[in-house]
This record gives C-alpha cells, sequence and structure tokens, in this order.
C-alpha cells in the first residue's frame, strides 16, 4: 500500500475528508472558544477552506 | 480489583505525541488532549525522532503527512508499538484495506477523523481500560508472582485496601513474600511518603528504640551525630514492621503511644517529632499464643491488626515454582529442566518457602549445566542451607532466643536439640550418640542434665527397655560415667 503510489482519486477522497474532519471538528471548538481562539481557529478554517479548493482543482486539472 | 486501578489510571497524566500535519486539526487535538502533555510532529522524520526518544503513553498517528506524502504514517507503526505506545491511527480515509494493514502493522485502534469531541474521548477511555487489565495482570507476573488462584485473591483483596489508612497485619512463614507484598500494598497506597522497613528481630531493644525513634547527637555512646528514626523517615508513607513479635513488652508500648498520638520523642530528646505513617506488620509466629504468653500487648495487637492477611508457604502452592524460577531469571540466563528435574522441584517440601527456590535459581544460573538434571536438583537442594553461610544456618527463632536469654542459653538449647534428636535416632543410646555427633561425654551428659533425662545402665535384655517417655522426676546423677564403650540407654 506505501509502495505504491495511491490512485489520484483515493488521494483526493482522503485529502478531502481529512480537511472536511478538521473543519467540521473546528466548528465543535468554536462554541466554547474564548474570542481570541475563535479569531485564531477562523482563521486557520479559512486557510482549510482555500486548501481544500486547491486540491479539488489540482486533481481536475491532472484529469 | 478493576476499579482500583481505574481510579488510578484516570488521575494519570498521560504524556502523548500527536502526529499530524494538518495545522487545524492539531489546533483541534491539542484542544481535545488537554489535561495531558502532548507532543505534536508535522513529518514522518519529527515523529521517527520523537518516538525514538520521548517517554510516550500513547501516539496519534495521522496516516498522510504532507500533500505529497505517501502514508508515510503507516510506517510509524512498527516504531511505535516497539517502544511499548499505545498507537492510534486517524485518518479522513477509512477504507477496509487501511484499517486492515494499520492494525497488520500493529496499531491498537483505528478511528475516522471527523467527531474529535467523541473519538478522543472514546479512545483514551479504551486507553485506560486496557492499562488497568494489564496493571492487574502485571501485578501476579511482576509484583507479587503466583498462579495460585487463593492467593490472588488475598492479594487483591489486600489491594483494595491499600489507599486506606487501615493498618494491615501480614501473617506467613519465612521466605513467602511478606515484605515483597507490604511493598506492593505500599506502591498501590498512592502515599507520597516512602517505604520504610525494620525488621525488629534484627536489633537489640536499645538498637531497636534508636532505630525507630532517631536519637539526638550525645544520646549515648556512639551516638556521634543526630539521626532520624524510621518514623519519621516513614512520614506520609509506610512503616513496616517486619518480625513484630519479637518486640519487647516496652517498646510495644512506646510504639503504641507513638503510632496513636502520631509523636513522639527521638531518644536524647526534649523536642517531639510528628510523623504520620501507616502501619504495615509482619510476623511468622502465632500472635495469639504470643498474647497468651504475655509476650504481645492486647492493646498494640489491636492496633496493628486493622486488616490480616495470611500467605501460603511455597510448599501449600507449587504450580507457583516454575513461574517463580522464570520470574528470578527473567534478566539472565534462562533455565531449562528434565522432567525428572521438574518432579524433584515439585516433589521438595521448601520449608525456606519463596527465599529458599531463590537461592537454589541463582545457584543453578550460576551453574554450567545446559539442561538442569534431576540430580543437580537433588544435590544442590541438600548443599543449600550450609552454602548460606553462618546466618543461613541460624533460624529466625533462634536468632529471638539468643536476643532474649542470651547466647549461652541459645547455644545450650541448640545443642540439646541436636543431642535429644540423635539419641532418639539410635534408640536412646549414648555411645552412638556420641560417636555421630563427635562428641565428648561430659557435653552428653551435661546437656542430659538440662534435658531432665533419667539416665539408666544399658539392660542387656532389650525387651525390658522401657519405652520412651519423658520423667522430670527421675534424674539421675551423671557424675564419672565411662560411657565410652558402655552401650547405654537414655530414657528421654
Amino acid at each position: 500500500m506505501t509502495d505504491n503510489q495511491p490512485e489520484p482519486l483515493e488521494q483526493l477522497i482522503h485529502d478531502v475528508n481529512s480537511k472536511c474532519a478538521s473543519l467540521k471538528s473546528a466548528v465543535q471548538l468554536l462554541r466554547n472558544a474564548s474570542d481570541d481562539e475563535r479569531r485564531e481557529l477562523l482563521e486557520l478554517m479559512a486557510q482549510q477552506a482555500e486548501a481544500l479548493v486547491k486540491i479539488i482543482v489540482e486533481y481536475k486539472n491532472q484529469q | 480489583m478493576w476499579y482500583l486501578f481505574a481510579k488510578v489510571v484516570s488521575m494519570t497524566k498521560l504524556k502523548i505525541l500527536a502526529i499530524e500535519d494538518d495545522q487545524l486539526f492539531r489546533k483541534v487535538m491539542a484542544s481535545q488532549l488537554a489535561g495531558h502533555t502532548v507532543d505534536f510532529a508535522e513529518n514522518a522524520v519529527s515523529a521517527r525522532k520523537k518516538l525514538e526518544t520521548g517517554n510516550y503513553d500513547l501516539c496519534f498517528i495521522d496516516l498522510k503527512l504532507g500533500d505529497q506524502d505517501n502514508y508515510s504514517g503507516l510506517k510509524l507503526i512498527p516504531l511505535a508499538c516497539s517502544k511499548g505506545i499505545y498507537s492510534v491511527v486517524m485518518s479522513g480515509h477509512d477504507s477496509q484495506a487501511f484499517i486492515e494493514k494499520a492494525h497488520e502493522l500493529g496499531c491498537n485502534d483505528f478511528y475516522a477523523k471527523g467527531n474529535e469531541e467523541n473519538n478522543i474521548g472514546q479512545v483514551l477511555a479504551r486507553f485506560c481500560r486496557r492499562k488497568e487489565k494489564s496493571k492487574e495482570e502485571n501485578v501476579f507476573k511482576e509484583h507479587f508472582v503466583t498462579e495460585d488462584p487463593a492467593t490472588k485473591a488475598t492479594i487483591t483483596e489486600a489491594l483494595k485496601y491499600a489507599p486506606s489508612d487501615l493498618p494491615i497485619l501480614i501473617l506467613g512463614p519465612s521466605g513467602t513474600g511478606k515484605t515483597s507484598l507490604a511493598r506492593l500494598i505500599h506502591d498501590f497506597s498512592r502515599r507520597k511518603g516512602e517505604f520504610v522497613a525494620i525488621n525488629c528481630a534484627a536489633h537489640t531493644e536499645e538498637l531497636l528504640e534508636a532505630e525507630l525513634f532517631g536519637y539526638k547527637k550525645g544520646a549515648f555512646t556512639g551516638a556521634n551525630e543526630t539521626r532520624k528514626g524510621k518514623l519519621l523517615l516513614a512520614n506520609k508513607g509506610t512503616l513496616f514492621l517486619d518480625e513484630i513479635g519479637a518486640m519487647s513488652l516496652k517498646m510495644q508500648t512506646k510504639l503504641l503511644k507513638a503510632i496513636e498520638e502520631q509523636t513522639f520523642y527521638p531518644v536524647g530528646s526534649d523536642a517531639p517529632e510528628t510523623s504520620s505513617f501507616r502501619v504495615i506488620s509482619a510476623t511468622l509466629e502465632d500472635l495469639q499464643s504470643l498474647i497468651k504468653e504475655g509476650r504481645l500487648r492486647f492493646d498494640f495487637f489491636q492496633r496493628i491488626h486493622g486488616l490480616t492477611i495470611r500467605l501460603k508457604p511455597l510448599s501449600e502452592r507449587k504450580d507457583d515454582i516454575f513461574p517463580l524460577i522464570s520470574f528470578f531469571t527473567r534478566q539472565g540466563r534462562r533455565l531449562s529442566f528434565t522432567q525428572e528435574a521438574k518432579t524433584e522441584l515439585l516433589g521438595y517440601n521448601w520449608p525456606g518457602s519463596v527465599r529458599e527456590l531463590k537461592k537454589l535459581a541463582d545457584l543453578l544460573v550460576a551453574g554450567d549445566e545446559g539442561r538442569v538434571q534431576a540430580d543437580t536438583v537433588k544435590r544442590l537442594l541438600n548443599s543449600l542451607r550450609p552454602e548460606e553461610g553462618a546466618s543461613g544456618f541460624t533460624t529466625d527463632e533462634q536468632y529471638r532466643f539468643a536476643l532474649r536469654q542470651g547466647l549461652n542459653e541459645a547455644i545450650n538449647r541448640f545443642i540439646d536439640g541436636i543431642i535429644e534428636k540423635s539419641l532418639k535416632a539410635h534408640n536412646n543410646r549414648k555411645y552412638a550418640t556420641m560417636r555421630d555427633l563427635k562428641i565428648s561425654s561430659r557435653m552428653l551428659y551435661d546437656s542430659l542434665r538440662r534435658l531432665r533425662v533419667a539416665l539408666r545402665p544399658l539392660r542387656k535384655n532389650k525387651k525390658q527397655t522401657p519405652a520412651v517417655s519423658i520423667n522430670p522426676a527421675n534424674i539421675a546423677p551423671t557424675s564419672g560415667s565411662n560411657d565410652t564403650k558402655a552401650e547405654e540407654k537414655v530414657v528421654v
């Protein structure tokens, strides 16, 4: 499994799932976060969303 | 016992490594794992370094470490496992192939990312349950080795009371593991102080007082400096009083006061010391008999016997012989026995219990035999006691007797015991006894006088020889006996 490069689609699924999972868990954190923490979390979540878009675009370009 | 371990582990601050490339996810994990010591590794290189050097309880491993990474997290699983770290794989891609591969590589847990609030809590709970279980199994594999169900039940029961202040009295023959159990109870007590042990039979009354209570410089000849006593050293910990039956009544009174008031005066000092300690006592003697004989104060006995534990000698739990040998040799040369040698070991009575077995294992390990034969076992068991040296030749009972009555009395008693035994073995023939024991007639008759044994000239007709019986009234004078040739019989 680690010896061969995974299929692009498989890789995309993994990456999208992982990043969405982070966003989902971060949303849970937001509820009880302090103002400072909330600002930091929102910034990281925005970066995550951008990374999501990027990997989808990259996949699309590869096809 | 499970609830006890659960409580201990739930209070433990875990050391955790989270291997995760995603910054947002690291933030999530830091929040979910608050309260524990958490280290992060962002890539495989840093993770490998931390796994090699850090002493982690648990690690979370993301499978894919970087956008172009080829699931290098998988390769970290064997390393984490080899370090004894509970390995948890977390992945955004929980396909069956990945789950199987991760478990194949040795991971302990696998979860799909996305609900960290629940997932991480459940992982920690599973880890704690596993740790509790292995701790429970460890007690009987690493701390008090036994496979005997009754002994296991006794230890388990004792450990339930470990966190309490209840005094504990451990009874059992010499070498059964009374000190090991006392230490184990202390280890499970969560007391911050030390485990401090003292053998009450190993000191004279004055020395025992100085050892227990400490002394001030100049308190007595040889007290060149002020010294803390065991009572003070055991503050917030456990004071283990071994061979409690050997303690004098005067010392019992002093110690009782110190235990009840948690305050005492070191020898030669006017300033009281305060110490809060838990008392665990042990003895091989029958304490009820000591109370009846007036050698043990009833109030002192009441104070030390909150919970009484009886340990079985090795002769009553022979299934423990081979697990114990395995334990004693675990970090060195391992032993293998022929079937006959095993039979020999299982047939032996083990008067010195586990301590004797340990000595045998040490001798066998030091030997050069590939597979241990029955003859070797026999020979070593026979020679074990003399090879122990002078102190091994003396029993605890003899030593205590000498402390109480003086060495001369103890020597006489020892001589009398041997002579009496030899006379019985030779059907009361004095000459045979003197020959076998290589003693003079004077020694024999001195002993017989002490034994208050009536002597009679040998009757030629054996049928007229009276049966062995004690009759203190018939003490015959023993002077001027020329008995080296005459075969006399002694009625004992």
